[in-house]
């Protein structure tokens, strides 16, 4: 007995070496440890064996057992290692992706976006105001001569109505100062305008821009220029030179353009004209109060300063594209490198 | 408008300012400086020299040998490297010896084994412009050897851009005058004449000269000049117009176009020989023509202002004299005019005719009322002189001499207020005193030559602009704003775009307009809406005549283009104002979404090398990602004739249509080079976003486990699925969860299924919330369900 347990034993010992699969395993098993296996068998046999050698063969019996389950669970342990490994096996990291379609919103969109947050952070909201308009609110009430060369057919589209594509934001000043209830207004408008120009590099029949509005009693120069500067410093960085030139606008007086000074790299840098801005010209709001018929907007009563800027010169700007026509051809190699 | 820096040192000592601090400072006076030209050089040992030959290098191909004379008895050899200028042209010679800016020292040399003896010169290697294609050729009588410094003298014309409201500006004494303000120097170099009448004036006789228009021309003057030799101006005459940028026409002429350079009021002289009768200032008849100094014949109406004889017509008053009555060289008497014409009346005229001249752009933007005689008493003077003619004692004159600009009533404080600084009375005084202005008390007296200046404001303006933004600390006060209807909108069309370009879209940015071709692609029109397209009256191309109805016509373009430049597998969406009138004419604006996508489902990979193509279930999941926890319904209809879609439906969100989608007629796709299918679909951005923006409440997730049981069903081909997911909605059945096609089978050859019927797969999900379902109930229940669809649709179960 003892020696056929010896022989199951190293009979065990020779055959798991051999062991190279799960299945394999289990048939080792099942030969050995099954119902049917020869140690199951072996075991059987203990009643027949002599009750001096019974503790003997028993221990026998037990410390065989205990080797070939031992194996059982070590070539269990070894064959997963070995599937895990291989799941892996093979496989070159360095083959290139299986890309992704990639989607990317517009450049315009996104600089809109990043100007509108910035004035948000100063407490403006979003006005808006439609984009076939009147000379009314286009011109008239925003102190455009009757003669100025703006309302020529030339240089504005028109419609038979006699109504017109606006040719600026400023419109929603008037609009939402015309439908409040009352000052203060602070206000920004983002929207397309539209000029009568041949398209090329640098001129386009619309472009996006961003109007703003602030109306309240004792607004003054100084809250003009404190807005527009933490306006810039955000969107070119806290250290960028601005300058305040002095220039004439109908509806503002004082006005002034704002520069930016660039620097491109391997050029000397340079004073760029970036927006338009001053303060409410009392007679745009003599118009709106003409329309209210009251005087809440009273140049007695209140100040005020606007601005515009024009989105597609700041995004050109600020990733160096050089030509409008980039914007409205929506190349997706062109819109994709601003994903 | 063009300023030489030597003509406003007449004037003014501008000599210790380098160009640079001249910029700065025209910059903050608000004029902006568009150009800054350097005329003339005065370098030493730099000459005109004449091409005699240019013959080819005999070692070099892009080398030229060039016998030049340069003044002296032999001519002098020259190897040189450009090509634009050809024998007998004159150019500037560096001789050897000279040192051009930057340092370059000029000495003789062997150039690939041949010799020279200088250089000839581009203007940028003179300093007088940043960049020159090849040698400066010079257009000049001197003969060789004149020192280049002779021909042109060095000056710096400043190009700047003067703003409406500032007409002061469009003359070298006006721009004098402001930047004496600014840098508080002294005027000088001004005469008597410049604002006086020379021997004074006397009343016209009315067969002399007669206003018959006085609200067009307040005032006009004439002076006699009589036995006047015309020639050529001197020098110092044509090298002051010639700086900026006019021609030298002779001594009479140049002395009007320098007098309007100088004091800003334009002048104009006649032949008087050319005249018939007195001067009559009148409306044109209508029909009556007129040729122009400019040659061109104009047809006059009964708006247009003339300065007439007692025939016809010999100037457009304020715009541009006639060709048969100006100075010639043959002229000897003349008769010198400075008038006042308003400003509308020139700026009509000029207009209608597209033209601009120096003097219509004064008399629009508004000169000085006050300074006429002046100026015609400074060109009385210069014509005398140079021309050697006779003037009469006095100028004669008719109409009145426009008033004076009236006085405004300032308040320190109310400047103090707007500019929120507290800039001192004294301070603000001196700015105002500094431009011309006057003090009485709170009154102000203005110069009259500050047309802008009327109101309080425009003086609150002039301290600010003087006193400079640099000088006011900046503020950010204010209260805040809450968020408007339009904040929540655009965050809301925010995160639409945001998830579109997540689901892998590219955002497209057309312009608004587009062609009348185009307005077939209006998605709109492919349901009926009785709503039509908006024309432009005056269009600037047939490419933009309309604006959009719909979205999707410029998407389409946009789709050509990129497929054109090769990239065919898109997905593009745009979201933004589509328009359109109401039968009565009433506008609407509306912000749409419009979505497109055609080619390759995934960009081609060697893990994916042939990408299935993108199709109409492909745009159906993408909607239905737009509309998270919503049915989105999708009815079909028949698109109309002539519309852009082959296949098209609305799509429905809870019971409102929301939009449209489809797939492009394959015709169309042709046209378009489109060979992909192309699929779309356009919104009404509030409908989806109102949508997405709806509040989502929390629904207890299942605890308990599902029970499924398939279905297979034999249905006739054109059954639409739409019609079986109906009557599945309509189940009351607690139990039955949900339910979802997965397989559906056609089998056109009829061998596995007759080929008008196919077969579909449905998987059906019941559940109880409260407990884990039995085998019997899931049975009952379903069974339940197989007898509804079974009764109320033409199917059969396999």
């Amino acid at each position: 007995m003892l020696d056929e347990l010896s022989a199951i034993q190293s009979d065990a010992l020779s055959a798991i070496d051999s062991v190279d699969s799960e299945t394999a395993l289990e048939e080792f098993r099942i030969c050995f440890l099954g119902k049917k296996g020869r140690l199951t068998a072996a075991a059987a046999g203990m009643r027949n064996v002599s009750k001096e050698d019974k503790p003997a063969v028993g221990q026998k019996l037990n410390e065989v057992r205990k080797t070939i389950t031992g194996l059982v669970e070590k070539c269990t342990v070894e064959l997963a290692a070995l599937k895990d490994a291989e799941a892996v096996a093979g496989i070159d990291p360095t083959l290139p992706a299986r890309p992704l379609t990639q989607g990317a919103g517009h450049p315009l969109s996104q600089m809109l976006n990043r100007a509108v947050d910035t004035l948000h952070q100063l407490g403006f909201a979003i006005a808006e105001g439609p984009e076939i308009e009147t000379e009314w609110h286009c011109f008239d009430a925003l102190n455009t001569p009757q003669d100025h060369p703006a309302r020529n057919e030339k240089d504005t589209f028109y419609f038979d109505s006699g109504k017109l594509l606006r040719t600026h934001t400023s419109t929603v000043q008037v609009r939402t100062m015309e439908g409040v209830a009352g000052p203060p207004v602070r206000i920004i408008a983002p929207g397309s305008a539209f000029r009568r120009d041949e398209i090329d590099a640098t001129h386009s029949i619309s472009f996006t821009q961003l109007e703003g509005l602030y109306v309240d009693r004792d607004v003054t120069v100084a809250d003009l220029k404190g807005t527009l500067e933490y306006f810039f410093h955000s969107i070119f960085g806290k250290d960028t030179e601005l300058r305040f030139r002095p220039h004439f606008f109908p509806f503002t007086e004082p006005s002034f353009e704002i520069d930016v000074k660039l620097h491109a790299a391997g050029k000397t840098s340079r004073w760029i004209e970036i927006a338009g801005c001053g303060m409410v010209d009392p007679a745009v709001f003599e118009s709106i109060n003409s329309q209210r018929k009251d005087d809440l907007f009273s140049p007695d009563r209140v100040s005020g300063f606007a601005f515009g800027l024009g989105i597609d010169r700041l995004a050109m700007i600020m990733h160096g594209i050089p030509d409008l026509r980039l914007f409205s051809d929506n190349d997706v190699r062109f819109l994709r490198q601003f994903a | 408008m063009k300023f030489s820096l030597n003509w406003l040192n007449d004037h003014l000592d501008l000599d210790d300012l380098s160009v640079s601090e001249l910029d700065d400072l025209l910059t903050f006076a608000g004029i902006e400086v568009e150009g800054i030209e350097v005329r003339g050089a005065a370098i030493d040992k730099l000459v005109v020299a004449q091409v005699i030959s240019s013959d080819k290098h005999p070692d070099a191909d892009k080398l030229s040998v060039c016998q030049i004379d340069a003044g002296g008895d032999d001519p002098v050899q020259i190897v040189c490297g450009a090509k634009n200028y050809k024998v007998g042209d004159k150019i500037p010679l560096a001789q050897p010896g000279c040192e051009l800016p930057g340092g370059f020292k000029i000495a003789p040399c062997k150039m690939r084994g041949v010799e020279s003896h200088g250089m000839m010169c581009s203007a940028s290697e003179l300093g007088l412009a940043a960049e020159s294609d090849g040698l400066l050729i010079l257009d000049t009588d001197a003969a060789p050897g004149t020192p280049f410094s002779e021909i042109v003298t060095a000056d710096t014309v400043f190009d700047v851009e003067i703003t409406p409201n500032r007409p002061d500006l469009l003359s070298h004494l006006g721009l004098a005058r402001e930047l004496a303000a600014l840098t508080g120097r002294e005027l000088k170099g001004l005469t008597a004449h410049h604002r006086e009448a020379g021997n004074g004036s006397s009343p016209a006789p009315t067969d002399t000269i007669e206003i018959q228009s006085p609200d067009k021309c307040s005032f006009y003057s004439g002076h006699f000049i009589r036995s006047v030799k015309i020639g050529p101006s001197p020098d110092w005459l044509k090298e002051k117009l010639e700086a900026v940028g006019l021609r030298p026409i002779n001594n009479v002429v140049d002395v009007t176009n320098y007098v309007l350079h100088e004091t800003g009021q334009p002048l104009h002289a006649f032949d008087l020989a050319k005249l018939k009768g007195g001067i009559q200032v009148r409306l044109a008849n209508d029909g009556e023509t007129l040729t122009a100094l400019d040659g061109e014949s104009y047809e006059l109406n009964s708006t247009d202002l003339v300065i007439a004889d007692s025939e016809n017509a010999q100037a457009i008053a304020g715009v541009m004299g006639g060709d048969d009555s100006g100075v010639t060289e043959t002229s000897t008497d003349i008769l010198l005019e400075a008038a006042h014409f308003t400003a509308s009346g020139v700026r009509q005229t000029a207009r209608r005719f597209n033209l601009s001249t120096d003097s219509s752009y004064r008399f629009e933007r508004g000169v000085d009322p006050l300074q006429t005689l002046g100026a015609s008493a400074l060109a009385v003077k210069l014509i005398t002189a140079l021309t050697g003619g006779q003037a009469d004692e006095q100028t004669l004159i008719a109409g009145e001499v426009p008033e004076a600009p009236a006085p405004v009533t300032f308040s320190h404080d109310a400047c103090r207020k707007l500019l929120g600084h507290a800039i001192a009375d004294e301070e603000i005084d001196k700015i105002l005193t500094s431009l011309g202005l006057e003090r009485d008390d709170t009154s102000w007296k203005i110069p009259t030559w500050r047309l802008d200046l009327i109101r309080q404001v425009d003086l609150i303006e002039e301290v600010t602009r003087v006193f400079g933004l640099d000088n006011i600390p900046s503020r950010t006060l204010g209260t805040y704003s809450p968020a408007s209807k339009e904040d929540k909108i655009f965050a809301a069309n925010r995160s639409l775009r945001d998830q579109l370009v997540h689901l892998g879209f590219c955002e497209a940015l057309t312009i608004k307009l587009i062609s009348e071709t185009q307005l077939a692609d209006d998605l709109g029109k492919v349901s009926k809406s009785g709503l039509v397209p908006i024309r432009i009256k005056n269009p600037i191309s047939d490419d933009y005549v309309y604006l959009r109805p719909s979205l999707v016509p410029s998407l389409l373009s946009v789709a050509k283009r990129n497929v054109n430049m090769g990239n065919s597998a898109l997905r593009l969406f745009e979201l933004g104002t589509v328009f359109s009138a109401s039968p009565k004419g009433q506008e609407i604006e509306q912000a749409n979404l419009a979505l497109l996508i055609t080619g390759d489902r995934e960009p081609g990979s060697w893990k994916c090398p042939q990408p299935e193509a993108t199709n109409f279930f492909d745009l159906r999941g993408i909607l239905e990602a737009l509309c998270p926890g919503q049915k989105v319904q999708i009815n079909p209809i028949t698109p109309q004739a002539g519309s852009c879609l082959a296949l098209a439906a609305e799509i429905r969100l809870g019971k409102s249509k929301v939009g449209i989608c489809g797939q492009l007629a394959p015709a169309r796709a042709r046209e378009l080079g489109l060979e992909a299918p192309v699929l779309l679909a356009e919104f009404k951005a509030s409908a989806l976003t109102t949508v997405r923006e709806s509040s989502r409440r929390y629904a207890d997730l299942p605890r308990f486990p599902a029970s499924s049981r398939d279905i297979a069903m034999e249905a006739p081909s054109d059954l639409p699925n739409g019609d079986i997911e109906t009557v599945f909605a309509k189940i009351d059945e607690h139990l039955l969860e949900s339910f979802s096609l997965f397989d559906v089978f056609t089998d056109p050859s009829g061998e596995k299924l007759a080929a008008d019927k196919k077969s579909l797969a449905y998987s059906v999900t019941y559940r109880h919330q409260d407990r884990t379902l039995e085998q019997a109930e899931v049975d009952q229940a379903h069974e339940k369900i197989l007898a509804i669809l079974s009764k109320q649709l033409p199917v059969i179960f396999r």
